[in-house]
């Protein structure tokens, strides 16, 4: 088994206006995500994300302070799971919940270094 | 380090981790209720500011519970709305407007009181006068008490009442002007007052019903989030002794029976079905007993509104086991009291279909000769449909071609339309 990060990124729900039921029954999906996962022993941690941004960038260290609604993406979260390959985790990814706001799932291998 | 490896993973060793049931449509609920809440802290007058901040506590809720669902998700969002408080004294200072006074800890317990539920409740009922105070249009009642009492979003309401979403915007901000510029106060009116304001919120609960239950919209679950919506509403009118009234007993009641029959209105492509081809067996007895129970509160006393009458006639329908077996005699002395207590053309017309329905054409002609169907507005089309029928019973077929193409010319409902054009062509053959 390989470990992958499951990187989530999209729209700010902030931004898209959705209502207080939109909301709980997005939640309801996450949770269901996340029972499954922990179900079939593939999750191994994540975490949500704020939509606060500092950004430092160049020789100059320049700062800027972001908000979600400056940036057209912004990362939301992310998940580890063990799993065997990116197929699998392709698989695991089908069950996320905000494609339909056009949310991106990219999926990343945690690099493993041997001596 | 496997100690720490564990200590990490908790979910994935607890042997039964906390997995929070969102009761349905707790976040909606809850909007409604921390909004008037929050509203009684500060006035209406800082609605706005209000509503996004509760907005922005579901936000926050749907990020942080990914990863750590709260054990009490309610109280989770309870306490948030709490947090608030303090950001909008914050935001209202920044801006120097007019605050509320709290500086001793007398007043903050006061505040903290108000979160308790029956303070909730009282909020509530005042919101829900708010929305439906006369000095409203009454489109922009339904508009505003959708979106601060039920907690639905602009786009919801739109999609519930069939409307563009920019006309349900105009209407919430010439609602939040009437009450800026009527000065309308956040409270639950007393005394003398109060008669004619619990009317006008029965009428909206009652108008708000039936967008759901008349609706065409397609979407079963939105006619019945509508309906559910109204009678949720009504039952808050329950829980103060003042607004504790016989007629709103009625019209809960009235609600229930007619809820109790909205699967069987349609049939499975959406078509719409009359009383006589309805699928009685669908119809939803535990909700009717709950209508009956309401009834015999309702009829406490002699005073009968309205709703009454109209729930009586709904019960008489209900009480049929068979088309066949509807007793048209009593829905006709129902009619006839609702009649006399509120004279308006379409009973008359209900009245005609009744008499129509129980074989006796001339009473049902002279009824129909006492109405003008322009006085009928957008339901003239009814006053044809009922011609078409009387001369239907009267095989005089070419004048019920002649009504019934009226009726369709009239009809704006698509689902009614279509059952027209479908009697039309049985006509035909």
């Amino acid at each position: 088994m390989k470990e992958f990060m499951m990187i989530f990124s999209g729209a700010d729900y902030t931004d898209l206006g959705l209502s207080p039921e939109e909301m709980q029954s997005r939640m309801g999906k996450w949770f269901a995500w996340g029972d499954k996962m922990e179900k079939s022993g593939v999750l191994r941690g994540g975490n949500a994300l704020t939509p606060s941004i500092r950004r430092v960038i160049g020789p100059n260290r320049t700062v800027t302070d972001l908000t979600s609604a400056e940036v057209k993406e912004i990362v939301g979260g992310y998940y580890l799971v063990s799993a065997r390959d990116f197929d699998h985790v392709q698989e695991i990814a089908q069950d996320f919940p905000d494609y339909d706001l056009n949310g991106t799932v990219e999926i990343r291998e945690i690099m493993v270094f041997d001596q | 380090m496997e100690l720490l490896k564990s200590e990490k993973l908790w979910f994935l060793t607890n042997k039964e981790p906390i997995k929070p049931q969102l009761i349905d449509h707790l976040f909606r609920h809850h909007y409604g209720k921390m909004v008037s809440v929050l509203t009684r802290i500060f006035g209406l007058s800082h609605l706005e500011i209000i509503e996004d901040a509760i907005q922005d506590t579901f936000i926050k809720a749907t990020i942080s519970w990914k990863n750590t669902p709260p054990e009490y998700p309610e109280a989770w969002l309870t306490q948030a709305a709490k947090n608030r408080v303090l950001d909008i004294f914050r935001k209202l200072k920044a801006e120097r407007k007019r605050i509320p006074h709290i500086q001793s800890g007398m007043e903050a317990i006061a505040i903290h009181d108000l979160f308790l539920d029956s303070e909730i409740e009282d909020s509530q009922l005042r919101m829900i006068f708010t929305a439906c105070h006369p000095e409203l249009a009454p489109q922009d009642r339904i508009a505003f008490a959708l979106k601060t009492v039920s907690g639905f979003s602009i786009k919801e309401i739109a999609s519930a009442l069939l409307t563009k979403e920019d006309t349900i915007k105009k209407r919430l901000t010439r609602a939040r002007a009437v009450i800026k510029s009527k000065a309308i106060v956040f409270q639950i009116p007393q005394g003398n007052a109060l008669p004619e304001r619990l009317e006008s919120v029965m009428e909206v609960l009652y108008l708000i019903f039936n967008e759901g239950f008349h609706s065409n919209k397609k979407d079963i679950l939105i006619r019945k989030e509508l309906c559910a919506e109204a009678m949720r509403l009504c039952k808050m009118l329950f829980k103060n002794k003042e607004t504790t009234t016989t007629a709103a007993y009625a019209l809960f009641a009235l609600m229930c029976f007619h809820a109790a029959r909205i699967d069987s209105k349609t049939s499975i492509d959406n078509e719409l079905l009359d009383l006589r081809h309805q699928d009685r067996s669908l119809w939803y007895f535990p909700l009717v007993k709950i209508g009956d129970d309401a009834m015999h509160k309702a009829v406490d006393n002699e005073s009968y509104s309205c709703y009454h009458y109209e729930a009586a006639i709904a019960a008489e329908h209900l009480k049929a086991r068979t088309f066949e077996e509807t007793n048209w005699q009593a829905i006709l002395k129902w009619y006839r009291l609702l009649y006399d207590l509120q004279p308006i053309p379409i009973h008359l017309l209900n009245m005609a279909v009744v008499e129509l329905q129980d074989g006796r054409h001339s009473e049902s002609y002279t009824l129909l000769q006492q109405l003008q169907p322009e006085s009928l507005g957008q339901r003239a089309y009814l006053y044809y449909g009922t011609l078409t029928e009387y001369y239907i019973q009267r095989k005089d077929f070419p004048k019920a071609i002649e009504h019934i193409d009226k009726a369709i010319s009239l009809v704006t409902n698509q689902l009614e339309k279509k059952y027209l054009e479908k009697k039309r062509l049985s006509l035909l053959i």
